[in-house]
């Protein structure tokens, strides 16, 4: 699938590495070098994502941020700053972004957001699917049940919480970041691979006696769960 | 010897009561020295001469003379003057004078005033003087005071009250006046404590008057605006390094991957893959310094929250457990008594808490146990992480605090020694300390942290946030 998407970053060679894998992968990618320019193509409302550096010229990446939601634009924002502490983290998810990615950054790690990003933008505009079934592991959000293969899955509400959001991206690389992110809330970096150890239960759990494992590792960028894995 | 030293406020209302003290007593010493003696002295004087007169009078010319003079005198100057002739048992045989009761009988020449009566009714206070007629009997006479001195005897009892008063008045205006240096003193002090703690926008007050205090709150306003310029340029200098220094990695970031995704064979792999992750083991290195220094200069503090303490271990706990688990030790998470919620930042807070469970897996694996804690104490809570580990020897442990301090480099393989660092600034953030201690053993790291004073502390905690909607979920409406 194919997404329109702005790039709004100052650093040339960063934006046109940037714009290279992202047409590789096969979007159409736009890009603004400075401030002004990126929140005039913004305002427009046709790209599915934006990509919005912080400290350029012109017009910093927050002003253009807030500007871009004051005049209702919903367009999902990922933010690409060096401003790499917690607290600006915080700040820049409280004006509005929908991401936030400190350079530098790997480029799987970028793709695999605006992918979440890109989901979860139908889920907004859809209805969440309160059944969500890959290969033959089925997802119950309602009763938070799992089985596979009819077998039900005993899960800590931790865990359950895990394979949920990797089946909501199932088919596309979560990072660890991501999950520490999105499932425990933590901006910051624990530094120890707490994260693997919570995958390698659950893999347990959920791959165990199973010849076709769901839950793979995809190295040096993190895991996915897929139907064939 | 040395005096004690006496607090300025107290000399200044001291000085005050004394000059309102000095100031009323010049002026009353002034008006007493005017208005006494200039009249009654000349009074004395006439009437020593009249009393001597009379008894000259009585000595060349007997009683008749006597009492024939005493007519005379009274019938010139009658309304003033008060004469009696009286025999030795003070029986009245002429004159104008209704004997004083209080008269000291056994006194001859003594001067006395007193009230005094006269025959025809009238009375007022006068000056009397007793004459000793020998055989014969007793001269007292004496004249009544005129307006004015009665006027000064008047002023001379009013001096008295009035040196009263002028002490009351002192203490009063002393009173009052260090009441007003005190406020200004403290309004001032009030914005810089208020600054100190982070509120950066506060200014002292300045009244408009020019006086000296408006003078000292210009001058402070003047130091804040400079070290409220200092940080800001601070900020912007470290801003610009993470962004000049994270542009060229993440260059280099981006070639290494464009090399590897071209294809390489498995040597090359291993070696840039090796690079990657020294590159990121840099740009977390410098993340966290540009983290200490500003959370040591108190900012993000508008991303303050309640936070209950039992929770953020939970949730600590939640994260951490399988892997200390896998590590084969065990970890408990205790809560001692009532705890109160705390006003602050829940992402720091943990980062600052993972920190600390990092080094107790790392350093305090070998003791097989690590408990999360919060207890109330004196002036707020601790939360913290206990091992059983070898702990900090307690002569080491502010080297451990310092920054890059690396307590042994063997024992450390990663990491730049920022860790603990990095806890102290989140910790200062707080108003609150980290204190490393004894566990008996292992160590014992807890963030003191006060008790918190926030906008509108909540009776309770509002829910707990589903984390899937959470990013948002720093918006300061909780607690509220």
């Amino acid at each position: 699938m194919a997404w329109k998407i702005l790039i709004v970053e100052d650093d040339i060679e960063a934006a046109s590495y940037m714009v290279q894998g992202l047409r590789q992968e096969g979007h159409v990618v736009d890009v603004a070098h400075d401030g002004r320019e990126g929140l005039f193509h913004a305002s427009s409302g046709l790209f599915d994502a934006i990509i919005l550096d912080r400290m350029m010229p012109g017009m910093e990446g927050l002003s253009v941020l807030r500007a871009l939601r004051a005049a209702g634009t919903t367009t999902p924002v990922l933010i690409l700053s060096a401003l790499a502490t917690v607290d600006e983290r915080i700040m820049g998810l409280e004006v509005g972004a929908d991401d936030y990615l400190v350079k530098p950054f790997a480029f799987g790690e970028l793709v695999a957001r605006i992918s979440a990003l890109m989901r979860r933008q139908r889920e907004n505009i859809g209805t969440i699917d309160t059944r969500i079934v890959v290969g033959d592991l089925e997802i119950d959000c309602l009763k938070r049940t799992v089985q596979r293969r009819n077998q039900p899955i005993d899960l800590q509400p931790r865990e359950y919480k895990l394979l949920e959001f990797l089946a909501r991206n199932a088919g596309r690389v979560v990072t660890r970041t991501m999950l520490i992110e999105r499932v425990w809330d933590y901006h910051f970096d624990p530094g120890t691979n707490v994260v693997d150890v919570h995958i390698s239960r659950l893999r347990r759990k959920i791959d165990a006696g199973f010849e076709i494992p769901l839950l793979s590792t995809v190295r040096g960028a993190g895991y996915r769960l897929s139907a064939g894995a | 010897m040395r005096l004690p030293r006496i607090p300025t406020i107290v000399r200044i209302a001291a000085l005050a009561m004394l000059l309102v003290l000095c100031s009323n007593l010049a002026l009353l010493a002034f008006i007493h020295m005017r208005t006494h003696n200039d009249r009654l002295t000349p009074l004395r004087q006439q009437m020593v001469a009249d009393a001597r007169a009379l008894s000259y009078v009585y000595s060349s010319g007997g009683e008749p003379k006597l009492t024939a003079a005493v007519h005379d005198m009274l019938s010139v100057d009658g309304n003033r003057m008060a004469i009696g002739i009286f025999d030795r048992q003070w029986a009245p045989q002429a004159g104008n004078l209704v004997l004083p009761v209080d008269l000291p009988a056994d006194r001859p020449g003594a001067f006395l005033i007193t009230t005094i009566h006269l025959k025809d009714g009238q009375q007022g206070e006068g000056a009397l003087i007793i004459s000793d007629l020998g055989r014969r009997g007793w001269l007292v006479s004496g004249r009544l005071f005129g307006e004015q001195i009665t006027l000064q005897r008047a002023i001379e009892r009013s001096l008295a009250l009035s040196l009263f008063l002028s002490v009351l008045f002192g203490i009063v205006c002393a009173l009052i006046l260090t009441h007003f240096v005190r406020r200004r003193v403290a309004q001032i002090g009030l914005a810089v404590d208020r600054f100190g703690h982070g509120d950066l926008a506060l200014r002292a007050p300045v009244e408009g008057s020019g006086d000296v205090f408006d003078r000292l709150a210009v001058r402070i306003n003047a130091m804040l605006d400079r070290i409220v310029t200092l940080m800001t340029e601070l900020r912007m200098l470290t801003d610009s390094l993470a962004h000049d220094l994270r542009s060229p990695v993440a260059r280099l970031r981006a070639r290494i991957e464009h090399v590897m995704a071209a294809g390489v064979n498995a040597d090359s792999e291993a070696a840039l893959d090796g690079i990657l992750s020294e590159a990121d083991a840099l740009m977390r290195i410098l993340t966290t310094v540009l983290e200490i220094g500003r959370y040591e200069a108190l900012s993000s503090r508008d991303q303050f929250n309640w936070i209950d303490a039992g929770e953020l271990l939970d949730e600590l706990a939640d994260l951490y457990g399988p892997l200390i688990d896998e590590a084969g030790m065990s970890l408990t998470v205790t809560r001692n008594g009532p705890l109160l919620p705390i006003f602050g930042h829940r992402q720091l807070l943990a980062q600052a808490l993972s920190n600390l469970i990092d080094n107790a897996i790392t350093y305090g694996g070998a003791g097989g146990a690590i408990a999360l804690f919060a207890e109330p104490n004196e002036d707020g809570q601790c939360i913290g992480v206990a091992d059983r580990g070898p702990g900090i020897a307690p002569e080491l442990i502010g080297h451990a605090l310092s920054r890059f301090g690396r307590l042994d480099e063997a024992r450390q393989p990663t990491g730049a020694g920022l860790g603990l660092t990095l806890v102290q600034a989140i910790a200062h953030l707080h108003n609150g300390k980290l204190e490393l201690g004894d566990a008996r053993p292992g160590l014992r790291a807890a963030l003191r942290m006060p008790m918190s004073s926030g906008p509108m502390r909540p009776a309770r905690l509002p829910p707990a946030r589903d984390p899937k909607s959470a990013d948002l979920a720093m918006d300061g409406a909780a607690g509220r």
